[in-house]
């Protein structure tokens, strides 16, 4: 039985979710009990404080002042900015994969209406994951004495597609500017950005000190107890909307709604252009290689050439590029916070600090030797060669590991100016940190693709939790290190050699694992 | 005559056997066509050759070098080129030609201008340091030939090297093969254009079933097919060989 007339709106809406809900399927395929317990055990969690929010607030009322209206537009725009970076990099994917681009632009079905349908399933994305985490949060509160609350989930979806549309109309924007491809590393590093912005806003306490924000806050709460805080009338939209009043909701729904279909089908035409254009030679960007580069000579030797070529690999990947940039843009509070406390000599938190720095460039060093080892794409081409295999490995770990020093230069540099002994062991922390995470990789390799990166999809399930654990441990004696008991640094770094030999493989027993993969 | 490669007694077998007991001799500075239906054992024999599979059983021996015994050597002089090309996208061609220079150890400034030449023979020159993602499959295909020819090896392995390509390239691929064999290269391919074959190749093995059916010129197949000499084209002395297999096994 067909629910809809095929070529429909709807009819192309549900092949759109049969091929998501696929594609979902196929990339749990082999998690099965394991992703599950791991969801139940996350939704018991959000649940739990629902309960205790619920419980808490069953009898407080939201007052309209300026304090909660700017609360709440304040909060309306990090999860719009939020929201924005997820839309904009799916938008740009969905111009940039093809996927069956072709098949839909080449049958009678117009191009606005694929792109209404696409641009649905991108706010539907969006929403999807903001509702999970909101729903067992919110519900017991609409339950329990606040059903008006239930405007959260309105003002939600309200987000959800104007941000779908701003994300559309910017991803167009930047590629009628830059052309297809850039638009996919900036749309990616974009996202990348706001996903650390907000983590670093979200971190003001830590990076300004408690003291500073502190004020920064008490400011805010004379300005409006003064009477000097007069949100304009239309930021109080969204908290009315949120409280449940039917007119700023429904105002904020058709707005968004408005902005949604207009820019989905105003675009309709563009987006076939835009998408046709990344078919075939117009998707190559002419690299022109620059003066240097023409004159450039060739590396000498598999190793020079082998790093190099990792190197360049690594350099325009937009996806691992973005994923690296947030990881480090992750370091940022550390780093401010180990500087802050090697100025005022707090042994405990410098050492805590040290350890996280050890952890993540670890972590960050194992995610990028499983690229230049496991997803090389052309193994066929190294295997058929003279050059030596531990060569080739030294190359691609050294190419792992150039962009994590690169990246801890700076933080570490920062932390010896003011504590040298921290810095040498933070740095050498760090440095086995990585190289561990480096010997994992070679030792349990697990060929996958490079755009599996994001998801690790490709990684061994014992490498990674080989090279979370092993990483756990050098950070603890980094940690230990650091606050002045080196001597007791040697358990955790003992245990951490020990864990090293029992996942040792010998070339053998590696050739062995690939030939049978 | 030297011998380019000497195949003896190979045996390789995955969930069924693949290549079996095979015997096969290249002499040095011949162009030999692998033919045989689909699942026939070309490409498994050939990956043996090059030192990406490991036979069970057998031995291998490329200009006299064991290529089991030291297989380093073995491919210091020899190239291999699959009919999917081995190249990356995010790398321009002369980044790409660079790197495989490199893993050969060829000296850098020789490695460059030979790059050069070879992307401008295959009439790259234009698309050199531009990526190669928004390629055609037959840009890639001409991309990884140049990766094969940079360190002029003394035997080229061709899986289907005019897969792909277009009348013209195919023509050039045919042209820069024929000129390698002349100059007195060795080269050894499959493909299933058996014209190709017909014109290009000195020698010809027919395989099926793992197993070598038949060797020689043209002329000595169609005595070993029973057709008179001169009379059928190749498709029918392949066709009449390959009879007993095709009904079962050809894919």
């Amino acid at each position: 039985m067909t629910l809809a007339a095929p070529g429909s709106i709807p009819w192309l809406l549900a092949h759109e979710m049969r091929l998501y809900w696929r594609n979902f399927r196929a990339g749990r395929a082999g998690k099965g009990a394991r992703g599950l317990v791991s969801l139940v055990v996350v939704a018991t969690m959000l649940l739990a404080g629902g309960v205790a929010t619920a419980l808490g607030l069953h009898e407080v009322e939201v007052p309209i002042n300026p304090i909660s209206i700017s609360l709440a537009a304040l909060a309306s725009a990090v999860i719009f900015t939020l929201m924005l970076s997820q839309t904009l990099s799916a938008s740009s994917e969905a111009l940039y994969e093809r996927g069956d681009l072709d098949l839909l632009f080449s049958s009678p079905i117009g191009p606005a209406k694929v792109l209404f349908v696409r641009s649905l399933g991108v706010a539907g994305g969006v929403i999807t994951i903001f509702l999970l985490a909101v729903t067992p949060l919110l519900l017991p509160s609409v339950i329990w004495g606040h059903p008006g609350w239930i405007g959260v989930f309105g003002v939600l979806g309200a987000l959800a597609l104007a941000s779908t549309a701003v994300g559309l109309l910017l991803a167009m924007a930047l590629f009628a500017l830059i052309g297809p491809r850039r638009t996919r590393t900036v749309a990616q590093v974009m996202a990348a950005l706001v996903g650390a912005a907000f983590f670093l806003v979200s971190q003001a306490r830590t990076i300004l000190g408690a003291q500073k924000s502190n004020s920064l806050f008490a400011e805010i709460a004379r300005q409006a107890q003064e009477g000097r805080l007069h949100p304009a009338p239309i930021l109080s939209l969204p908290l009315r909307a949120m409280l449940g009043q039917p007119a700023p909701l429904l105002a904020l729904l058709a707005g968004s709604a408005a902005l949604f279909a207009l820019a989905a089908l105003a675009l309709g035409r563009r987006f076939s252009d835009a998408a046709a254009a990344t078919q075939g030679k117009t998707a190559a960007r002419p690299a022109r290689a620059t003066r240097g580069e023409a004159r450039r000579a060739f590396a000498a030797g598999p190793f020079l050439a082998t790093l190099r070529k990792e190197l360049l690999l690594i350099g325009r990947d937009a996806a691992l590029l973005s994923q690296v940039l947030l990881r480090v843009l992750y370091l940022i509070p550390t780093a401010l916070v180990l500087s802050r406390n090697a100025a005022h000599g707090t042994a405990a938190a410098l050492a805590g600090g040290a350890g996280v720095v050890a952890f993540l460039a670890g972590q960050v060093a194992g995610s990028l030797a499983w690229i230049t080892l496991s997803a090389e794409e052309a193994p066929d081409l190294l295997a058929v060669s003279p050059a030596r295999i531990r060569t080739l490995r030294r190359a691609k770990i050294t190419a792992a590991l150039i962009p994590v020093a690169l990246f801890l230069v700076l933080p570490i540099a920062a932390l010896a100016w003011f504590a040298p002994a921290a810095g040498v062991w933070t740095a050498l922390g760090a440095a086995l940190a990585a190289w561990s995470s480096g010997l994992i990789n070679i030792w349990h390799q697990r060929p996958g693709k490079r755009s599996e990166f994001k998801r690790r999809g490709g990684a061994s399930w014992m490498a990674t939790i080989a090279e979370m654990l092993v990483s756990a441990l050098l950070a603890g004696a980094t940690g230990v290190a650091v606050a002045g008991f080196w001597p007791w640094a040697l358990i955790p770094l003992g245990l951490a050699g020990a864990a090293l030999l029992s996942l040792r493989r010998s070339d053998a027993q590696i050739a062995r694992n690939l030939r049978t993969r | 005559m030297t011998e380019a490669l000497i195949v003896r007694g190979l045996d390789k077998t995955f969930t069924k056997p693949a290549v079996m007991d095979l015997d096969l001799t290249v002499h040095a500075g011949e162009l030999y066509a692998l033919l045989g239906p689909n699942g026939a054992g070309k490409t498994t024999t050939l990956r043996m050759v090059a030192g990406l599979t490991k036979p069970d059983k057998g031995a291998i021996s490329i200009f006299g070098i064991d290529a089991l015994a030291d297989p380093a050597a073995a491919k210091a002089i020899t190239a291999w080129a699959p009919d999917e090309a081995m190249v990356y996208d995010r790398l321009t061609p002369l980044e790409y030609l660079e790197f495989v220079a490199g893993l050969w150890n060829i000296e850098p400034k020789a490695a460059k201008t030979r790059a050069e030449e070879l992307l401008s023979k295959l009439g790259l020159a234009a698309e050199a340091r531009t990526r190669c993602e928004g390629f055609s499959r037959g840009m890639k295909q001409k991309v990884a030939l140049a990766g094969a020819l940079i360190h002029d090896p003394r035997l080229l392995i061709l899986d289907e090297p005019l897969t792909g390509l277009d009348a013209g390239a195919a023509r050039l691929v045919k042209d820069m093969l024929q000129e390698r064999v002349d100059a007195g290269g060795t080269v050894i391919l499959t493909t299933h254009i058996l014209e190709v074959a017909e014109r290009m190749a000195d020698r010809i093995g027919i395989i099926a079933g793992g197993r070598l059916l038949a060797e020689g010129t043209l002329d000595a197949l169609r005595s070993q097919a029973g057709e008179g000499q001169g009379g059928s084209s190749l498709e029918d002395v392949f066709l009449q060989l390959t009879a007993g297999d095709a009904n079962g096994k050809a894919a």
